[in-house]
């Protein structure tokens, strides 16, 4: 019975219970407030680049560069219906003439726009994947038989960078993370300890009484569970406020370049396991060191 | 009532226990001795003889260096070390400096061991509160240890120990901080124990305590060895009959 809170009200006066009175439960809600932050940073990158790039990475534009108006446009309608033919190909979206310009006119200028200079004709494409290199080359050949002047930009290439970069953030959170972990683990068990001594001579009373070593686990165990639990919401309390104010902030920033940066439903309760787990391992902690220094004891 | 002693099985038989702390020489050397139930011993001599230990090894602290204990009937020594809190609770302990819980209220450190026990609290307050009146702490209920006086300090660990009626009582000195007239008392409510069958040993080097307890036997520890001029602690004098 690991989480046996039903101690009838005196058995709990043994070990009198903190209530956030000495140093473990805060020094528990600093660690898990940092904890947590760190999860709550690592999840929300993970999500952005899992979710909003995999959707960038699966466009990719087509380019037909022919000054000729007429020719541009006949190629345009063959390398389209071509485009359709190909089953990796989820959609095809020729792109107006009209929308092109107004694309470009912010970099070449209204006037250089109304002038009749050619534009490339554009076609945006989405895979059912996310296309390597050599798809998008054999893509070209094949597409080459129609319009000859063809680019094709897909999106991965470009954003590769900012992938890489989004990837590294993610292992160094990770890796924060299990630092912190660690260190709060430790935390817990100098804490289980210092309470252990503490209350060594009670203990030990009890146990000369004939109080069984579950007893005294029990009780214990107790204790610090309840010292883990108020840091845990403490720190859980303090993390998810910044966590929402940082969201708030993200999804107010123009433009919504970071808008897939905040945390999914899902990582809330990912986030709520957090302080539930180091409460278990204080209480599997508190439960191990109390039967291992009664063992010592006839 | 009358009580035969040959007829009884014995609480504790000691047989050539010795007991060494480290690797010293021997605290306690060659105990052969047996107790039966509802007698009543003193255990005398002189400070550093191994009452102490001796005591320890009856309450199930220690385990002796070698030798053989027999305790209600089973051997103290092979028993398995989860059947060891059953056999505690048959024994009550005072302590020589108390062990009082400090954080627990006078009457929730008498109340430790039928708590221990599993008592309903519904079934506990009267015993307790008896034993308040008995040992004269009933203003006190609520005080902490450290708010006591030694003496008061030795009554409620004496009250604690007899509590829960053990078979066998084992108190150290417990009435070493206490005026004449209380260790009288505290003796009487040992006398009271005893005579429900509960089975005393009392260590003390107070030799005017042992004219209070009619017919209570005389163990003598000397230098960790136990002197038995009679004989009457190897081979009691049988049938024994004591009135009570
Ligand atoms: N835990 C221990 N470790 C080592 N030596 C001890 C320990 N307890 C008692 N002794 C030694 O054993 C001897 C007997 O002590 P004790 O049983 O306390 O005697 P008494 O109670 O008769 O005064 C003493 O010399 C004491 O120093
Ligand atoms: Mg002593």
């Amino acid at each position: 019975m690991l989480l046996d809170f039903a101690l009838p009200a005196h058995d709990r006066k043994l070990i009198p219970e903190g209530r956030l009175s000495g140093p473990m439960p805060w020094v528990i809600a600093i660690m898990l407030f940092l904890t947590i932050l760190i999860a709550a940073m690592g999840l929300s990158l993970a999500y952005a680049i899992r979710d909003g790039g995999n959707d960038l990475a699966q466009q990719a534009t087509v380019q037909i560069i022919e000054p000729d108006p007429i020719e541009r446009a006949t190629q345009k309608v063959a390398v389209s219906r071509l485009l359709r033919e190909i089953p990796q190909i989820d959609s095809v979206n020729s792109v107006p003439d009209g929308e092109v310009r107004n694309l470009l006119k912010p970099w070449l200028g209204n006037d250089v726009i109304d002038a009749d200079i050619p534009v490339p004709a554009l076609i945006d494409i989405r895979f059912k994947n996310a296309p390597d290199g050599a798809t998008v080359r054999a893509l070209k050949l094949r597409l080459e038989e129609a319009a000859p002047k063809i680019r094709i930009d897909s999106h991965s290439s470009w954003m590769a960078p900012f992938f890489d970069l989004m990837s590294s953030l993610i292992l160094l959170t990770l890796a924060i993370f299990m630092l912190l972990l660690v260190a709060t683990s430790a935390v817990v068990i100098l804490a289980v300890r210092s309470t252990l001594n503490t209350h060594r001579s009670t203990i030990e009373i009890m146990h000369m009484m004939g109080g069984t070593d579950l007893q005294a686990a029990r009780l214990f165990q107790r204790r610090v569970a309840l010292d883990a639990l108020l840091g845990g919401v403490v720190g859980f309390g303090a993390a998810a406020a910044v966590i929402l104010t940082l969201g708030g902030r993200i999804a107010a920033v123009e433009p919504a370049l970071l808008a897939d940066a905040t945390l999914p439903w899902y990582g809330w309760l990912i986030l709520a396991i957090i302080p539930l787990a180091v409460m278990c391992l204080a209480m599997l902690m508190a439960r191990w060191t109390v039967v291992s220094a009664l063992k010592k004891m006839l | 009532m009358w009580r035969v002693f040959g007829l009884m099985q014995s609480v504790v038989e000691f047989d050539n226990v010795g007991l060494r702390y480290g690797t010293g020489a021997e605290t306690l050397t060659d105990l052969s001795f047996t107790l039966y139930p509802g007698s009543f011993y003193f255990l005398t001599g002189a400070s550093g003889a191994g009452k102490t230990s001796l005591l320890k090894l009856l309450y199930l602290a220690h385990r002796p260096s070698r030798g053989a204990i027999r305790m209600f009937g089973h051997d103290a020594i092979t028993l398995p070390r989860d059947r060891l809190p059953g056999f505690r609770r048959r024994i009550g302990v005072v302590f020589q400096d108390f062990r009082l819980v400090p954080h627990l209220s006078t009457f929730d450190n008498i109340a430790l061991p039928l708590r221990i026990a599993g008592i309903q609290e519904k079934d506990l307050k009267s015993p307790v509160t008896e034993m308040l009146d008995w040992i004269g702490l009933t203003e006190r209920a609520d005080a902490r240890p450290a708010t006591l006086s030694g003496g008061e300090q030795q009554r409620v660990a004496i009250a604690r120990a007899v509590i829960g009626r053990p078979e066998m009582l084992v108190a150290d000195e417990p009435t070493g901080n206490v005026d004449p007239e209380m260790a009288r008392r505290l003796l009487q409510l040992f006398a009271a124990l005893n005579k429900l069958g509960t089975t005393v040993v009392v260590a003390t080097h107070d030799i005017h305590l042992l004219q209070e307890i009619q017919g209570a036997q005389m163990m003598r520890l000397d230098k960790g060895r136990l002197s038995d001029p009679t004989g009457s602690l190897r081979h009691p004098p049988r049938p024994l009959v004591l009135k009570n």
